[in-house]
């Protein structure tokens, strides 16, 4: 049993990049064009002073750009796999606090975002969405040596070497 | 990582570095231009009946005191603002002529570039004196949102049918020369908080989002109160 997960282990850390990874790169991707859409996403969830909200809803979309362009490369695996966890359990609390609070607005998660009519919000597929992409970037934690990644693979030839 | 310098691995951490900082570095120039062409500019051209202090919203009986100040954001590209216009627009129209309140209109461009356009067109046509039928006849045609179909040679065909035949107008959209004042719009309205649009203030007041933008009739209610 034991071998079989270190042979499969890489296979399953590079699906975990790729989705982890392609996600965040298609979710900033989709909003690298539409600055004020998505700070408008941003204010909606109630939580930052206005200006503060703004100034992220412009850097939001670049920076999940680049995490998910590393991770779909495979450079810096463990340290953006915490990044883009880190970013996704904050996406969490804002969506579930929205959620609590009664706010009507869309995640806008992928482009879109503010306020929408009562009954059209989906919080809980959206949490639901972002705690298997925490459960991903956790797996990539523990286990950052993936295929065809660009980072070296120190425990390559040791199966005990992930072991840090 | 603390075993860097060790061979075992057989690929070297030069060419990782190196997609890290260019993918960075092409990320920042992105990010740089976006950033700054989001500032305002306090010296841009500007409609003539814009009015500054009121968030470079277009003001209707700017004048008038003891009246109800309405101010309206919206995108000529959301379809809800085109059923609000269906709903109240000749309503405000007729408060507009008969000077029983200040309306100020505010074009958000969030949906796209195709907002962006028709925004300026928006400011071109107020300088021809007919922004509100510009207003009504644009989402009485409203496409489906960046279809491509609004340019700025849709827009100088589509003025003729409100007469404007104008060559200021023509070069006012051509040139895109409000676009700077259609960015101070979308950053006064950032400001405010407008989350979604239309969004529509009585006094400096939201009105009921869940009754007065679907209903003439709590929204004259709405008006009659303030």
């Amino acid at each position: 049993m034991k071998n079989r997960f270190v042979i499969l282990q890489p296979w399953i850390g590079l699906v975990a990049r790729l989705t982890l990874g392609g996600v965040l790169f298609a979710a900033g991707y989709l909003k690298v064009d539409t600055p004020d859409e998505s700070q408008m996403a941003v204010r909606a969830y109630e939580m930052l002073p206005i200006s503060l909200a703004n100034l992220l809803g412009l850097i939001l979309p670049f920076v999940e750009v680049v995490i998910g362009a590393l991770l779909i490369l495979g450079a810096l695996t463990r340290v953006m796999a915490a990044l883009g966890g880190f970013t996704m359990f904050i996406f969490i609390i804002a969506i579930a606090q929205a959620w609590a609070r009664g706010l009507n607005i869309d995640c806008g998660c992928f482009g879109g975002g503010g306020a929408v009519e009562p009954g059209q919000t989906k919080y809980l597929q959206e949490i639901l969405r972002d705690l298997g992409l925490v459960f991903l970037a956790a797996y990539l934690i523990r286990y950052p040596s993936t295929k065809f990644s660009l980072d070296r693979n120190e425990n390559r030839k040791s199966s005990q070497g992930e072991v840090e | 990582m603390a075993q860097a310098k060790n061979s075992k691995g057989g690929k070297d951490n030069f060419t990782r570095n190196l997609v890290i900082a260019v993918v960075i570095g092409v990320v920042l120039i992105m990010l740089v231009p976006t950033i700054l062409s989001k500032q305002t500019n306090t010296s841009a051209a500007v409609p003539s009946i814009v009015s500054v202090e009121d968030g470079y919203g277009m003001v209707f009986n700017k004048e008038l005191q003891d009246v109800p100040f309405i101010e309206i954001y919206e995108d000529f590209q959301c379809p809800a603002c085109a059923r609000f216009e269906t709903i109240v627009g000749e309503y405000l129209e007729d408060l507009i002529n008969t000077k029983k309140a200040k309306v100020a209109y505010h074009p958000l461009s969030f949906l796209g570039p195709e907002s962006q356009l028709a925004a300026n067109a928006a400011g071109c046509a107020a300088d021809e004196g007919q922004f509100i039928q510009f207003h009504k006849l644009l989402y009485a045609n409203q496409p489906a949102e960046n279809s491509g179909a609004w340019s700025s040679s849709y827009f100088t065909t589509f003025s003729l049918g409100l007469g404007i035949t104008s060559k200021e107008y023509e070069k006012c959209v051509n040139n895109n020369e409000y676009k700077d004042w259609v960015i101070n719009v979308a950053n006064e309205g950032a400001k405010r908080n407008i989350n979604s649009t239309p969004t529509v203030f009585i006094n400096g007041k939201e009105i009921d989002r869940d009754r007065a933008y679907n209903s003439l009739g709590e929204f004259m209610l709405a008006v009659s109160k303030a």
